[in-house]
């Protein structure tokens, strides 16, 4: 018999954000958030008292997937942060910073939450109207019959990360990579409705990065393979190498997945009956000259000898994951029975060899024309390896979503400050009609307003870790880093030479002030200038698409925190 | 009181929070008026006596019909209840949006409303990691999940619904399969391979090229589902299934039997069969050609976490569930008419169709005979048949007479809501055949000096939102009660008149201090000069809910009063039919 346990009343906080331990731990993420953001981010390690492995990371999905949180308002915002690394793979730093900073801010205003809200909405439309107008000062179109800001977008997104240890020459080799492998996944031929192809990675770890390479078409491990050998694969007529791919179990273990019994009579073998029926299939194989076998599970020892014998080349426990691209590489329907094979089926190569690295042998299948391709990805350590996949396939997403809507936002924290310094000039200067719309008064107005860009300004200020100064300028409303112990000067201009994105350098006069978020700091001139970008002085991009849906989730999440006033908690 | 308070929610889709603060209030004044036997009985007949002669008398005179199309006043100020400032308006618009391409013309709305209520879970899918800002509105219907094969057409196609595996089995459960020889079995194996192939070229030769199905079938379907073009969506919930077959009327293939020449009648006709990418998750989207007046949409709800868009999804599906309250009437009782009856009442639930010339009155009863003895249901059915050949046109009438099913809705003392709707979910279909029948009824009773039709609060009527619907009240019943002469009903008049007041004094608590009584001051004086209230913009609420939570908290107070021990007893309470069926070791 079970204890009963007497059921416990559920738990009431009221105004949960006034409570210390929930600032507390609002300040312990946030601080943790703004330590690892951007190129020169301090790493994490995160492992367990009891052994395991430790995982070194920057990155937002490794640190939230891992963090235990307890407090109710920050796990919907970490789970807010998740879903959105879920969708774009790309800044989730930006929108969990962001987020953190419009709760602390939006927090100490004397206004109320409603109101709070609805401004801060206002704020957000006017900022989403900005980036996708035409006049955008922080917005860069991508030219994809160049490849410049492509390489631009991927570096930024590799370098982002300090824990993938990589050095220039790596960065370089990788980001063509990336970038090859992306070119591979865009079909030749495109009708209607283009489906962009898959990369598919594969893990090769202690090895050098610059061993890294990019195949068209897939490899398959198979272990059984001599390398020496010369591959004698059977070519049909027109030259082509015949394939069947078979989603089946091929073991001959009689596995049935019927429900009722199966009496089976003396004599009678029910396994010499299946491996009778398997070498038919064998039979059969050979007659329509198949030249290569894949078996996604277990194939007869018998069988395979059997095919080999007749130069077909057999590979089983090729796994569920590898189905779809085998499919999308030869053309083949997966066969689903060993009791009747259509010649419809069937798939082609155009070749087929054996590669090797580092002590793994692989079967590499080359088809006629393909949008799949293999990323062998090199890594020395474990940890630096799984940093570096997500790395990468960050920038394979990043890239499709830049196919969508070929634009970039600039990086190095140029983005915020500007959106910031546009936020203030518009915000000075609308009509009184607009206060009256959304219920608040102008004073109302202008608090929110502040504390909206000194949010977006924390997030460029996240950037610097080793004591540097940030300033803005009032021309471009750009971004610009002073290295840290620099003697004093009378003119900012001797310090500074380039902004984070790269755009602007120091030649004019731009007006530098601090950017220290204090409100009033910057002397407000007139909307922010469009700069004009040549693409060779770019450092740094940003996803467009990403981070112009983590401005808008973060403030949506904030919004949800900032208006809760009771929290139930269920004890039972 | 919470149990009475959630079934008032569920029916009405708004108003627990009111009816928790109505209820309070009211509970409050009558134990300072000091309660005993007499005042219980007050309050029976306050409702009959008091309630629908006030609301006939004074409260019709403020309504207004709805306004044409817009139902965004109406929705705002229902989801400001439910959701934060900032998504507020973008869900309106969404949830109008929805209800007005599923249903182009005014006529059908009612309809389609009801369906949206009922099977929102399965007409919306939630996106989590996007902003609001990306939801919309697509046509067709999306299933969450993948394409178990995907052969890709173009233009329209027929799809076929099965709920049980298309390749036969060897044995069943229970039943033995006896092997002779080798031969014999893999014979077998290869007859119910050739089978499941002869099948997916019959399904192909009929045009098929959809399979929708509520199990899981075996590797061999997909594989020559694939071969023949045959795209597949399997594990098919049985909403899922349902709505399907709702939408096109079509019910599940059977292939049982050997006969394949058949020719596949039952398909449903598809617009288009697609895969649709949702937060990198490929689902199924589908286009249906629709046989009722639900024109197949599907809302794509995004948010940044699930918990928003659960929330999300729950206001609308109850703001659906409210607007359908919008086209409901409140009609007299009839035993205001009739005299007897005390227990049982019956209401007719109808619904106003203002079509170009004539209106029409369409009652929609359903039936619940566990609660009505039989010569009750005669007499109401009696009641029914008067009231169709009361007026003079009647070649409509016989027609209607033929399918002679007149189905009565029965309100239990209480709950009369409550039992509707569970009916409304049961029915289904069912309710489509409603009598209806031309209606110009206008007569006059003796008791009041005004004319009024047997329907005391029309369909669609509304009024401004912020206490109007309570002062009104409020006024009207104090109104009355000073010309009353039962000393016990205008007690309770009293209490109940002033308790309907807090729950404008809630609403107002959160604005300036004195907002409340500066808002009461202005609107009785208005009243006692007989002019029109002041119109505000802030949004419209529907008066059929609001008066449906009057009464429904009167009746629960009812029920409160009649109680008058409560027993705890060691064993919870079981259900009657498995009471019988343990303890024996």
């Amino acid at each position: 018999m079970s204890r009963l346990e007497a059921k416990k009343p559920p738990l009431f906080i009221s105004e949960p954000l006034t409570r210390d331990a929930v600032s507390q731990s609002l300040c312990l993420l946030s601080g943790i958030l703004k330590s690892s953001y951007g190129p020169a981010g301090r790493l994490k390690q995160l492992h367990n008292g009891v052994g395991g492995c430790v995982c070194t990371t920057s990155q937002s999905s490794a640190l939230l997937g891992h963090l235990s949180i307890s407090q109710p308002v920050l796990r919907v915002l970490t789970a807010s942060v998740r879903n959105h690394v879920s969708r774009f793979s790309d800044c989730g730093l930006f929108t969990a910073i962001l987020c953190c900073g419009f709760i602390e801010n939006f927090r100490s205003l004397n206004v109320a939450p409603f109101t709070v809200i609805k401004i801060s909405k206002h704020l957000l439309s006017l900022c989403m109207d900005h980036l996708k107008s035409e006049a955008c000062g922080c917005r860069v179109s991508v030219d994809f019959s160049s490849v410049e800001t492509l390489v631009c977008l991927v570096q930024s997104i590799l370098t982002s990360k300090p824990a993938c240890m990589l050095n220039k020459t790596e960065v370089h080799h990788l980001t063509s990579l990336v970038l090859k492998a992306f070119i591979f996944t865009v079909p030749c031929h495109v009708e209607t409705n283009a489906v962009l192809g898959k990369c598919v990675v594969i893990p090769v770890k202690g090895r050098r990065v610059v061993d890294s390479a990019v195949l068209p078409g897939l490899l398959i491990e198979a272990p059984e393979i001599q390398l020496g050998k010369p591959l004698a694969v059977k070519r049909t007529g027109s030259n082509m190498i015949k394939i069947a791919l078979f989603s089946v179990s091929m073991s001959g273990d009689g596995s049935n997945p019927e429900e009722g019994t199966i009496a089976v009579h003396h004599g009678v073998s029910l396994e010499v009956s299946e491996l009778n029926q398997l070498l038919n299939v064998g039979k059969q194989l050979v007659k329509d000259e198949v030249g290569l076998v894949v078996c996604q599970k277990v194939m007869h020892p018998s069988l395979k000898q059997y095919l080999k014998e007749n130069g077909v080349v057999a590979v089983d426990r090729a796994g569920l994951s590898l189905m779809e691209p085998l499919g999308h590489v030869t053309g083949s329907q997966p066969i689903a029975s060993i009791h009747s094979l259509s010649p419809g089926c069937y798939g082609s190569l155009k070749d087929l060899c054996v590669e090797s690295f580092a002590s793994k042998h692989f079967l590499h299948l080359i088809p006629e024309d393909t949008v799949i391709c293999s990323l062998i990805l090199c890594n020395r350590s474990e940890t630096a390896w799984d940093e570096l996949k997500r790395v990468c396939e960050t920038a394979e997403h990043v890239l499709q979503l830049t196919v969508k809507e070929p634009w970039a936002l600039l990086g190095g924290g140029c983005t915020e400050t500007h959106l910031a310094s546009y936020i203030r000039h518009k915000s000075s200067s609308l009509p009184a009609s607009t206060f009256k719309d959304l219920g608040c008064s102008q004073t109302q107005y202008q608090l929110v307003a502040d504390g909206f860009c000194r949010s977006l300004e924390t997030v460029a200020r996240s950037l610097s870790h080793d004591g540097e100064e940030v300033l803005t300028d009032v021309v471009y409303g750009h971004c610009w880093f002073v290295p840290s112990g620099s003697p004093c000067v009378s003119r900012w201009s001797d310090l500074v030479s380039k902004c984070g994105c790269g755009v602007n350098g120091n030649t004019e006069d731009l007006s530098w002030s601090f950017l220290q978020g204090q409100s009033g700091s910057t002397i407000l001139q007139g909307c922010p200038k469009e700069p004009s970008v040549k693409v060779a002085d770019l450092q740094t991009l940003d996803c467009f698409a990403a981070k112009c849906s983590g401005l808008q989730v973060a403030l949506e999440t904030a919004s949800l925190i900032l208006d809760l006033s009771y929290i139930i908690e269920d004890q039972n | 009181m919470a149990a009475r308070a959630c079934s008032h929610r569920a029916a009405t889709g708004d108003g627990a929070k009111s009816f928790v603060v109505l209820l309070a209030a009211v509970l409050g004044g009558l134990r300072a008026a000091g309660t005993g036997a007499g005042l219980r009985r007050a309050l029976r007949d306050f409702e009959t006596q008091v309630l629908e002669r006030v609301a006939a008398r004074g409260l019709r005179r403020h309504l207004r019909p709805v306004p044409p199309g817009a139902l965004e006043p109406l929705l705002e100020p229902y989801l400001a209840g439910r959701l934060g400032p900032g998504e507020l308006r973008r869900l309106a618009r969404l949830c109008a949006e929805m209800c007005r391409r599923c249903s182009p013309t005014a006529a059908s709305r009612p309809q389609v409303l009801r369906l949206l209520g009922r099977r929102f879970a399965e007409l919306h899918a939630a996106v989590p990691g996007l902003p609001l800002a990306s939801s919309r509105v697509l046509p067709g219907i999306v299933l969450r999940r993948d394409f178990a094969a995907y052969c890709p057409t173009d233009g329209e196609l027929r799809a076929l619904l099965v709920t049980e595996p298309l390749r036969l089995a060897l044995t069943a459960p229970g039943v033995e399969f006896v092997v002779d020889s080798e031969g014999q079995y893999q014979a077998s194996l290869r007859w119910i391979t050739k089978r499941t192939e002869a099948l997916m070229k019959h399904l192909q030769s009929n045009n098929v090229k959809l399979l929708l199905s509520s199990v899981k079938q075996e590797e061999v379907v997909i594989h020559y589902a694939k071969l023949y073009g045959v795209s597949v969506v399997e594990c098919l919930s049985s909403e899922e299934m349902a709505l399907i077959s709702e939408i096109t009327g079509v019910s599940p293939y059977a292939p049982i039997g050997d006969n394949m020449d058949r020719e596949i009648s039952e398909t449903a006709v598809v617009t288009f069969c697609q895969p649709l990418l949702l937060v990198s998750r490929r689902c199924v989207h589908i286009g249906l050609a629709s046989v009722c007046a639900f024109l197949p949409h599907c809302l794509i709800l995004c948010g940044p976490v699930d918990g928003v868009n659960e929330q999300h999804a729950a206001a609308l599906q109850g703001a659906y569930t409210m607007l359908q309250q919008l086209f409901k009437t409140v009609d007299q009782r009839e035993d205001w008419k009739v005299e007897g009856e005390s227990q049982s009442k019956a209401s007719d639930v109808c619904t106003w169709h203002s079509s170009a010339t004539q209106k029409q009155l369409v009652i929609e009863n359903t039936c619940n005979t566990n609660q009505v003895s039989e010569c009750r249901l005669k007499a109401l059915s009696d009641e029914t048949e008067r009231k169709i050949f009361d007026p003079d046109k009647s070649d409509l009438l016989v027609h209607n007479q033929k399918n002679h099913s007149i189905p009565v809705l029965v309100a239990h003392n209480t709950d009369i809501v409550t039992t509707c709707e569970r009916l409304d979910v049961g029915k289904g279909l069912e309710k489509m055949c409603c009598h209806i029948v031309p209606f110009k009824q206008e007569k006059s009773c003796a008791g009041v000096a005004q004319d009024y039709s047997n329907c005391l609060i029309e369909a669609g009527a509304v009024l401004p939102v912020g206490g109007y619907f309570e002062i009104l009240l409020h006024y009207y019943i104090q109104d009355y009660a000073k010309q009353c002469q039962q000393s016990e009903v205008t007690i309770v008049s009293n209490v109940v008149a002033d308790a309907l007041l807090s729950i404008p004094k809630a609403l107002y608590r959160t604005a300036e201090r004195d907002g409340f009584t500066k808002f009461y001051l202005e609107a009785i004086n208005l009243l006692r000069k007989n002019q029109p209230l002041p119109v505000n913009n802030e949004g419209l609420e529907s008066v059929y809910c609001k008066y449906q939570l009057v009464t429904s908290v009167l009746h629960c107070i009812t029920e409160l009063l009649s109680t008058d021990l409560v027993i705890g007893i060691r064993r919870p309470l079981q259900k009657t039919e498995d009471c019988d069926s343990e303890d024996d070791p």
